[in-house]
């Protein structure tokens, strides 16, 4: 450990004992060197944190890159290939990125600030009202109780929104305050004075401020401050919202809002409060003489999941989104934001990295890129290779071989100008592709007889395509169970949708493409057709029923001799039913033919615009550390990939690290652990008649920096029961 | 053993054992379980329901106070069930109306051969009794042995018990209120181990007794069939080891580590072993680092492997990300060079990015010395300063200065953002709200294995972070011998040994030298003496007296000037103070000898 050794614990740098220093690379440019010998790269078993296992195949994953590559460009993506990628693929693949990525965040803080519209309406519908009642209502401070829900980190861009839009409407000042920055009630006051007044902050605990024409100073938390600001800006209005209630102290709110209601002659105070529980949990926390000075109303946000809801349509499942996710990854992303109280900006993020992660990582991004900057030069000869060994290729081209279309086959293997005008091919197909299945599934919500959300709907038709005839779709059984009026207001729903399309998908309506001219004309004339038979059966007064509907309908129940026989009655079928059965077998003939989707993953080159690889999103953003913290002591060759340390049985060695040994020891020790024992057991260990042989000062050495990084890390903590024991802090 | 006749009774035992979730026994299947219950159905039916919710009761006592019993004995399937059985009886008594024969299944002490001659206990609950008709049919013999042997109710007996109990009631308050003391905990564990002692004796011995049990059984050939196809299984079936299995969910060894009961660690101690010194260590140090260690060629690979993700990292942390690395070894290197390469890659010659490095893990670390620091990174030193004060408002003056420079980016690399100085939640919201900044890029590195319960949701989204697994194997940075001596209780807390007081000394008047001379001498002279015990701070010399000498000597001439003197040998750490019992205030110094005499002979020179 010669050299990192030196410079970690030796030769401490002034730097490393100093709080904070402003880094600059020229004093310390000889501070870490450690040589970078990339070409000698044994085998290794490591834990990748690499991006985008999705890339390609193993052979093309990307490769890490020598230094001097991407010390060119100002902080580019590596060079992918194992650095081969042209500078254009690169650039490409970035510039792609940064148009794809804006596109999605614009759209989703749009949906985000739609689903908090209504809120933002009534509360300042409220405090317009209360503005008009201050008088009346006895003096009484207006409060909003806005209940958030348990997910603070949501509550941000409400807040935002919140102070945005009530300026405006009101006219008032509003002041955002958060517990962790008000910690008494001088400093609040501060705050409040100094958003109020957008003034930037004066230094100094005692400074004064000086406000108004008259020239006269005032300290920094008097509210004669605010009062004489407002008065030369002609507003009484001051609204302080406190966005996490429940963590300020309730004394500090007893006493603003004393003081709030004392200067209420002067300034008109409104408070919005945002309570993460209920606002009766909250009213407990204040005096009764406190509560008495507020009159409030309650007002609800929309919850999480509605969020989440149209978020995915518009950012997952919505046609602008360039990158589509795959849907093993969409699963675990739901699953998180089921399982642990995961706020929506965690999706989003989730969603981000994942776009980064393909762009970054996946050689074919490229693909992704507006059509005319795809040129045939662009994609190089690593291009076609990774094309042609992805699983999709092989699929498409085996197919082919099924099909006895073996000339396409060929070109595709060898000739790789046709495979180039074939890869180039799939962008249309891909919008094609997307185009029908977000048209069917418009189609299957429009029908409204899917069962379960449209986020699962969604995920299902990636994985396993849209199969209205298989026996797992319960549309079809449902549409046949309808009544004749039922049918035709199905009907009249499905028109519209095709009219109207779906804005929250950014589907346009197709009611004037040619591919809906037949589904639209065929449904017309069920429709025709059901009504006659309707018309009919109400002029001779039998009602209609199809042989679907009468079948699960009558079911008898007949007791003999004690036992229960259950038997069907097919009853007779008049003509006017069976046609009318006829209509119903067309229609779910009509709809399990134009709503079909092939899974995702049969697409050829599905690999260039699909994302679904859950590994480096779980291990960024659901960590294990004490997973890792527990292989790395136990098992060291698995991250130092040593030859002395690996043994077969994962036991223990002489040579592993010494807090690894001192490790091994510990998990065999009870909740106390004797230090002279631990001590007795190492020397054992790597004592004279060890392997190393170390003598014992040199073995104490090691001993003592092994137990002080496992206290460093948690590990152990002095015990005062025995003389010379440690206490046990973790069970990893 | 009550247990090796009662067959009726057996499903209910085993029931008990059942419910006892022990997650170190191996699942007893039992093949016999089938046919076990069909004899209960069979005519000496109906079940009491009191023997029902007896075991019941019985499974919860046991939980708490039976289980760690056990788990100290390696006990075969057969013999912990009749552990089982017994402990039953034991607790059901007390809740039993008093049966007219008093049939305690465990032996009085004393007769040995009580238990073991009674191999047929139905006798032993009015449960089983009322059952005896149909089994006694069959082994009329046994009874007789049955009854000679348990039935006297010795009043040792249950003062033991009651003892035993108390003293388990003792174990499992220490364990939970850690509120007894030494004494009485040895006291109530001797009690306690004692009557294991007990048990143990009573385990062993059943192998023997079974052995014998074999030709009697044979006689009963209505029932034993089954339990004698079972016994050479039992052995293997539920085989218990000292040591829990390996891959167990953490919390199980946790509980099995926590159990009632004190863990039994020998009573050696280090006093044999001479502990190391700054100094000491650091040469050792030095010469080891001459060496070549076997792991530093793979411990660099590793940081090369980690240094590769640098443009992956830079890539995240500009896309409004913050990274945060974890895993065993120190970072410091790693983001150094990552420092390094930022410097690199980003920025233009003309304006090179602004990175400030945070080193968490130096004990004086504050959120105001951050801010400032920052502070500086963004505008010249000489123009504005940042004004000290509440952080939180600081920040907001940090945040609006920032703010005001849109081109301006920063990037705040912290080592060790989980150590102690940083781990309040003020420090982590602060940080988080820098984080939140889009001017501001923060990478931090985490040394514990569970950082994470650092940051709430809100934090956490504010900080909107990417983990990455960084383990280094490099060494950390810390005080290591400090460190250790603290985590042992060695530590006093002094001014860096016979230099600091050196150093100390040279910046007090000439009398302060002479009374710490004379405090020296004399501590030294009272070990010469053998007057002072190893233990603690060595020998302390009486207030009194000292300032006596020190007045013989002209040091100082009123005690207001000579506690002025001590005041400032206090405040370096240099001497400590204590009362004694009599509450004499005593003055000793936190040295060892030897460094004791270095300091004398630098004072007399």
């Amino acid at each position: 450990m010669a050299e990192v050794d030196e410079t970690n614990t030796l030769v401490f740098q002034e730097d490393d004992h100093r709080t904070a220093y402003i880094f600059s690379p020229t004093d310390s440019a000889e501070h870490q060197a450690a040589p970078q010998n990339q070409n000698a790269r044994p085998a290794k078993r490591r834990r990748t944190s690499k991006k985008g296992a999705n890339a390609a195949e193993p052979d093309h994953e990307p490769q890490p890159q020598p230094q001097s590559d991407y010390h060119g460009g100002e902080a580019d993506f590596p060079a992918l290939f194992n650095g081969a990628e042209s500078l254009d693929a690169v650039r490409l693949r970035r510039t792609t990125f940064e148009t794809a990525w804006p596109v999605l965040s614009g759209r989703i803080q749009n949906v985000l600030r739609r689903a908090n519209r209504k809120t933002l309406d009534e509360v300042a519908l409220f405090m317009r009202e209360a503005e008009d009642e201050a008088e009346t209502a006895g003096g009484k401070i207006p409060a909003g109780f806005i209940i958030t829900g348990p997910n603070i980190a949501s509550q941000d861009l409400l807040f935002e929104q919140m102070a945005e839009g009530l300026s405006e409407a009101t006219g008032a000042k509003v002041v955002r305050l958060r517990s962790a920055g008000a910690p008494n009630l001088k400093a609040v006051l501060k705050k409040i004075i100094r958003d109020a007044t957008s003034r930037s902050a004066d230094g100094g605990d005692d400074a004064e401020v000086s406000i108004g024409s008259d020239g006269r100073k005032y300290l920094n938390y008097d509210l004669e401050a605010l009062h004489v600001f407002l008065a030369a800006h002609d507003s009484r209005r001051v609204i302080v919202a406190f966005e996490d209630s429940e963590a300020f102290d309730s004394g500090l709110l007893t006493d603003l809002i004393a003081l709030f209601h004392s200067w209420h002659d002067r300034i008109h105070f409104s408070v919005l409060f945002g309570v993460a529980t209920s606002v009766d949990l909250f009213q407990q926390r204040l005096l009764k003489a406190t509560a008495q000075q507020l009159y409030g109303a309650q007002f609800d946000v929309v919850q999480a999941d509605s969020v989440l809801e149209s978020v995915f349509m518009g950012a997952v499942a919505g046609s602008q989104a360039a990158l589509r996710l795959g849907p093993s990854l969409l699963q675990s992303l739901l699953e998180r934001q089921k399982d642990q109280v995961a706020g929506v900006h965690t999706f989003i993020s989730s969603l981000k990295y994942a776009y980064m992660c393909h762009f970054y990582a996946n050689p074919l991004s490229v693909l992704l890129a507006e059509e005319r900057l795809l040129t045939n030069e662009l994609l190089q000869p690593q291009h076609l290779e990774a094309v042609r060994t992805l699983d999709s290729f092989k699929q498409h081209v085996e197919a082919a071989v099924d099909a006895r279309q073996l000339s396409h086959a060929q070109s595709l293997l060898e000739n790789d100008e046709y495979l180039v005008r074939q890869v180039l091919e799939q962008t249309q197909k891909r919008k094609d592709y997307m185009t029908q299945l977000l048209r069917s599934l418009h189609l299957i919500t429009a029908t409204g007889l899917h069962p379960g959300r449209f986020t699962d709907l969604y995920v299902s038709a990636l994985a396993d395509g849209i199969d209205l005839s298989s026996d797992v779709s319960p549309v079809l059984d449902s549409i046949r169970r309808l009544n004749p009026s039922q049918i035709i207001d199905l009907i009249h729903r499905l028109l519209a949708a095709i009219s109207k399309g779906n804005p929250d998908l950014d589907l346009d309506g197709w009611e004037d493409q040619e591919e809906s001219e037949e589904l639209r004309s065929s449904l017309t004339e069920i429709t025709d057709e059901v009504q006659a038979l309707l018309d009919q059966s109400k002029l001779s007064g039998k009602p209609l029923k199809s042989k679907y509907s009468s079948q699960s309908k009558i079911l008898r129940t007949t007791v003999v001799a004690q036992k229960v026989q259950l038997s069907h009655d097919t009853a007779t079928l008049t003509e006017a039913d069976k046609a009318f059965s006829t209509a119903v077998d067309n229609l779910t003939d009509l709809l399990s033919r134009f709503i079909h989707v092939d899974p995702i993953g049969s697409l050829f080159l599905h690999e260039a615009w699909v994302y679904d690889s859950k590994s480096p999103y779980r291990d960024v953003f659901v960590p294990r550390p004490a997973t890792t913290f527990a292989r790395a002591l136990a098992r060291p060759h698995d991250y130092l990939g040593c030859a002395c340390c690996s043994k077969p049985d994962g036991g223990l060695a002489c040579t592993f690290p010494t807090t690894s040994i001192l490790y091994h020891l510990y998990l065999e020790a009870g909740a106390l652990l004797n230090v002279a024992d631990l001590w007795a057991a190492y020397y054992t260990l790597v004592g004279e008649e060890s392997e190393l042989a170390l003598d014992e000062r040199a073995a104490l050495v090691r001993f003592y920096r092994g137990l002080a990084e496992l206290r460093l890390m948690g590990f152990v903590k002095q015990s005062k029961k025995k003389a010379d024991h440690v206490a046990k802090l973790k069970w990893l | 053993m009550a247990r090796k006749s009662v067959t009726d009774q057996e499903p209910v035992a085993r029931r008990t054992g059942r419910k006892r979730v022990d997650p170190y026994e191996v699942p007893d299947e039992t093949p016999d379980e089938a046919p076990a219950t069909k004899r209960r159905r069979g005519p000496n039916k109906p079940k009491p329901a009191s023997v029902q919710s007896k075991a019941e009761k019985q499974a919860h006592v046991e939980d708490s106070a039976a289980e760690d019993e056990e788990g100290e004995h390696k006990l075969t399937n057969g013999v912990s069930q009749g552990d089982g059985d017994r402990e039953e009886q034991e607790t059901a008594q007390p809740v039993e109306e008093p049966t007219p024969v008093k049939k305690r299944l465990g032996r009085p002490p004393g007769s040995k051969n009580g238990g073991g001659g009674t191999p047929n206990g139905k006798t032993s609950t009015p449960s089983a009794a009322r059952r005896k008709p149909a089994a006694a049919a069959e082994t009329p013999l046994k009874l007789n042995g049955a009854l000679n042997g348990i039935d006297t109710p010795s009043r040792r007996n249950f003062a033991d018990r009651s003892a035993r109990r108390k003293s388990a009631r003792a174990l499992i308050d220490r364990v939970v209120g850690d509120e007894i003391s030494d004494e009485e905990e040895g006291i109530a564990r001797e009690i306690y181990e004692s009557s294991e002692n007990d048990d143990d004796d009573n385990e062993q011995e059943s192998p023997d007794e079974r052995d014998e049990d074999h030709p009697t059984a044979a006689t009963t050939p209505s029932k034993t069939p089954a339990r004698r196809g079972r016994k050479p299984g039992t052995g293997t079936a539920r085989k218990r080891s000292p040591t829990p299995p390996r891959d167990l969910p953490p919390q199980e060894p946790y509980f099995y580590h926590n159990k009632p009961g004190r863990a039994k660690t020998s009573n050696n101690t280090l006093s044999s072993l001479d502990l190391l010194t700054h100094d000491e260590y650091f040469s050792l140090l030095r010469q080891q680092q001459q060496q070549a260690n076997q792991h530093a060629d793979d411990v660099r690979f590793l940081q090369s492997l980690h240094a590769e993700s640098f443009p992956q990292w830079a890539f995240e942390l500009s896309q409004g990300f913050s990274a945060c690395l974890y895993g065993y070894g120190s970072k410091r290197a790693l983001i150094h060079q990552f420092a390094h390469h930022l410097s690199k890659t980003t920025g233009t010659h003309k304006s090179p990015p602004k990175i400030v490095i945070v080193n968490g893990y130096v004990p004086t670390t504050s959120i105001r010395d951050i801010l400032t620091i920052l502070h500086t990174a963004i505008v010249p030193p000489s123009t504005q300063r940042l004004a000290q004060g509440n952080p939180v408002a600081m920040t907001l003056t940090f945040l609006q200065t920032l703010t005001s420079l849109p081109s301006t980016t920063l990037y705040l690399l912290i080592n060790s953002i989980d150590a102690p100085p940083l781990r309040k939640t003020s420090p982590q919201s602060i940080l988080a709200q820098l984080a939140s900044h889009p001017q501001i890029h923060l990478l931090c590195s985490a040394d514990t294995p569970d950082f994470h319960l650092l940051w709430d949701s809100g934090l956490r989204s504010s900080f909107n972070f990417v983990f990455h697994d960084c383990t280094s194997f490099a060494p950390y940075e810390v005080d290591v011998v400090d460190e250790v001596h603290e985590l042992l209780g060695r530590l006093a807390r002094r001014a860096g040994g016979k230099d600091g007081v050196a150093f100390v000394l040279r910046s007090l008047p000439e009398n302060a030298k002479s009374l710490f001379r004379l405090l020296v001498a004399e501590v030294l002279a009272m070990m010469d003496d053998g007057g002072g015990n190893n233990a603690g701070d060595g020998p302390g010399i009486e207030y009194r007296m000292l300032y006596n000498k020190a007045v013989e000597e002209f040091i100082c001439s009123s005690e207001m000037a000579f506690r002025t003197l001590l005041k400032e040998f206090h405040d370096h750490q240099i001497i400590t103070s204590h009362k004694d019992s009599i509450g004499t205030e005593l003055l000793s110094l936190p040295f060892r000898k030897e460094e004791l005499e270095g300091i004398l002979e630098d004072l007399m020179s």
